[in-house]
């Protein structure tokens, strides 16, 4: 427990003085409150930059409060999560390749505290900054469209959360596994490019773990069955484990890699 | 009382053995040199004894030790600390991780960055450091748990004189304290602080004992005769029945089991016609005797 609180000060210490706590958030913030306004003010933006033939007509739809949540959700899983995991990619495989790794494993240090540190401190920026990007787009919503249940918005928010804490133990799992570019290429193909795939061809299944921040929106909605709700976020949780699991055995085994 | 035991510790990558059968044991409170010409396998033997690296074959043991990570310090040729850390939240971090106990461990740190030296930039980052003061960090974090073996792999070889002599006088002060291994390419640092030499050329232990055994195997005394001329250096060479090599106007003489004498040369010279500016005995330099057990064998 003792070594655990002093990774998880020096990770920490880490994301705050590199500022990675106040700006992953901000970018948040921003992809969070860009489409209720964009959307709000369509008309008029497009009236003033569209140069539109004379007697144009354009219905626009009729938004609800979710349809924004859903298209701050989509900013969020794919501008959102490349942001984090490229913060977060380096976390293992840059310490082993600059050698700061080398004067932490020659103490009997325990491969789950290492991993577990580094995983929380990742996971709580993240949620930091997903907290702070829903909140900005339901501000806005909320001003503009109407609210939603609260209840359900914070079960989506949970989810969402959940769909986090997976999105970085695979970050840092990929970190503890490959070095640099490697893990990002692999963390990438798994998270961005499996929800690219999952919305392609997605209809033929319902359950896998890319449909997880979907099902979160479709809560406020109730438009998804519970127990495909509940069966997906067995999965990711199972996966979460499963993530952890393989970037602690993969952190013991790649300490030959060290840079001594 | 030893300290470790190494026995036939071995690391072969792919066919070539790098380490290849190292036998040697250390005695408490004693301090090695590990002596040996770049590449011969220092770096990784000192990896295997901190288990940074997991040796082919062969053990390593520390009698009533149980986990010997808790009892080892490691000092790596060029230490890396994370930048945005200050030198003393960077203590705290290494002594927690070797479990200290909480309550003395701030002020532990602390007394360990005065006795290095760096009370003063204690609560600077350690980007800020320069490579005398990183090394004198690094000292810090591998004493901080007060170990019973300190690694020191090429301590002062990147450091500028002063830096040495710094690192140095700390590493006499605390060879009370624990006992200390510690590789370099430099004999004369060896010199310095050491009661045993190890000498490793190729993987493999070719000489060892005290500095004082190795320089009487290795010192070959000779005579060093200079000429006025070069000329009369040939004809000495010439006309002696003596085993002398000849440069220039310079003509040493080998000194075979005490022959010839002083006396014996001077009164052959004084006999001869030739003008001498000076005589004298000299014994190889400890690069020299580096150089030696570096490339000994190495032509068979």
């Amino acid at each position: 427990m003792q070594q655990f609180k002093a990774l998880f000060l020096k990770e920490w210490r880490e994301s705050v003085r590199s500022f990675k706590l106040l700006w992953i958030p901000l970018v948040f913030i921003l992809l969070g409150i860009s489409d209720p306004i964009m959307n709000y003010f369509m008309e008029d933006i497009l009236k003033a930059v569209g140069n539109m033939p004379e007697g144009f007509m354009m219905t626009l739809p009729e938004f609800q409060p979710a349809d924004l949540l859903m298209a701050s959700t989509g900013q969020f899983q794919s501008i959102g999560l490349l942001v984090l995991i490229a913060a977060y990619i380096g976390v293992f495989s840059r310490e082993r390749q600059n050698g700061t790794a080398t004067l932490i494993y020659v103490r009997p240090v325990s491969f789950t505290a290492m991993y577990a540190s580094k995983w929380m401190v990742a996971s709580i920026i993240a949620m930091i900054s997903a907290i702070a990007g829903y909140a900005g787009s339901m501000y806005y919503t909320a001003l503009l469209y109407g609210t939603v249940d609260w209840m359900k918005f914070f079960a989506m928010l949970g989810t969402y959360c959940l769909w986090l804490l997976f999105v970085m133990a695979v970050t840092v799992a990929m970190s503890a596994a490959f070095n640099t570019s490697i893990a990002a290429a692999v963390t990438i193909v798994i998270i961005s490019l499996g929800l690219f795939i999952d919305s392609l061809f997605g209809g033929f299944w319902s359950v896998t773990p890319w449909k997880l921040a979907n099902y979160g929106i479709a809560l406020l909605t109730d438009s998804v069955l519970l127990k495909t709700y509940w069966l997906t976020v067995l999965m990711v949780v199972g996966l979460t484990i499963l993530s952890i699991v393989l970037g602690i055995v993969m952190s013991r085994k790649n300490m030959r890699q060290l840079k001594i | 009382m030893i300290c470790i035991e190494v026995k036939e510790l071995t690391k072969q990558f792919g066919p070539k053995k790098v380490v290849d059968g190292l036998s040697f044991s250390l005695p408490m409170h004693t301090s090695t040199a590990l002596i040996g010409p770049n590449g011969a396998g220092k770096t990784t033997a000192l990896s295997m004894l901190a288990h940074l690296m997991e040796p082919t074959s062969g053990q390593i043991i520390m009698p009533n030790v149980k986990d010997m990570r808790s009892a080892i310090g490691f000092l790596p040729q060029y230490p890396q600390f994370y930048s945005w850390l200050t030198a003393l939240e960077y203590m705290e971090m290494v002594a927690s991780l070797s479990n200290l106990d909480k309550r003395a461990l701030k002020s532990e740190c602390k007394k360990m960055l005065a006795f290095v030296g760096l009370e003063d930039a204690m609560n600077k980052k350690t980007v800020t450091f320069s490579g005398g003061m990183k090394q004198r960090l690094g000292i810090a974090q591998a004493l901080v748990h007060k170990p019973k073996l300190l690694l020191l792999d090429e301590p002062v070889s990147a450091l500028d004189p002063v830096g040495r002599r710094e690192v140095m006088n700390l590493l006499k002060e605390v060879q009370e304290q624990t006992t200390i291994l510690y590789s370099t390419h430099i004999l004369n640092d060896a010199e310095e602080m050491t009661d045993q030499l190890l000498f490793l050329r190729d993987g493999q232990l070719v000489e060892q004992g005290s500095l004082q055994r190795v320089k009487e195997k290795f010192q070959e005394p000779r005579y060093k005769i200079t000429f006025s001329h070069e000329n009369e250096a040939q004809q000495f060479t010439e006309q002696t029945a003596l085993q002398t090599q000849w440069a220039k106007n310079i003509v040493y003489i080998e000194i075979l089991e005490d022959r010839p004498t002083m006396q014996q040369l001077l009164y052959q010279l004084a006999i001869s016609p030739y003008e001498v500016l000076k005589v004298e005995r000299q014994t190889a330099s400890l690069e020299e005797i580096f150089m030696k057990v570096a490339g000994e064998n190495a032509t068979i």
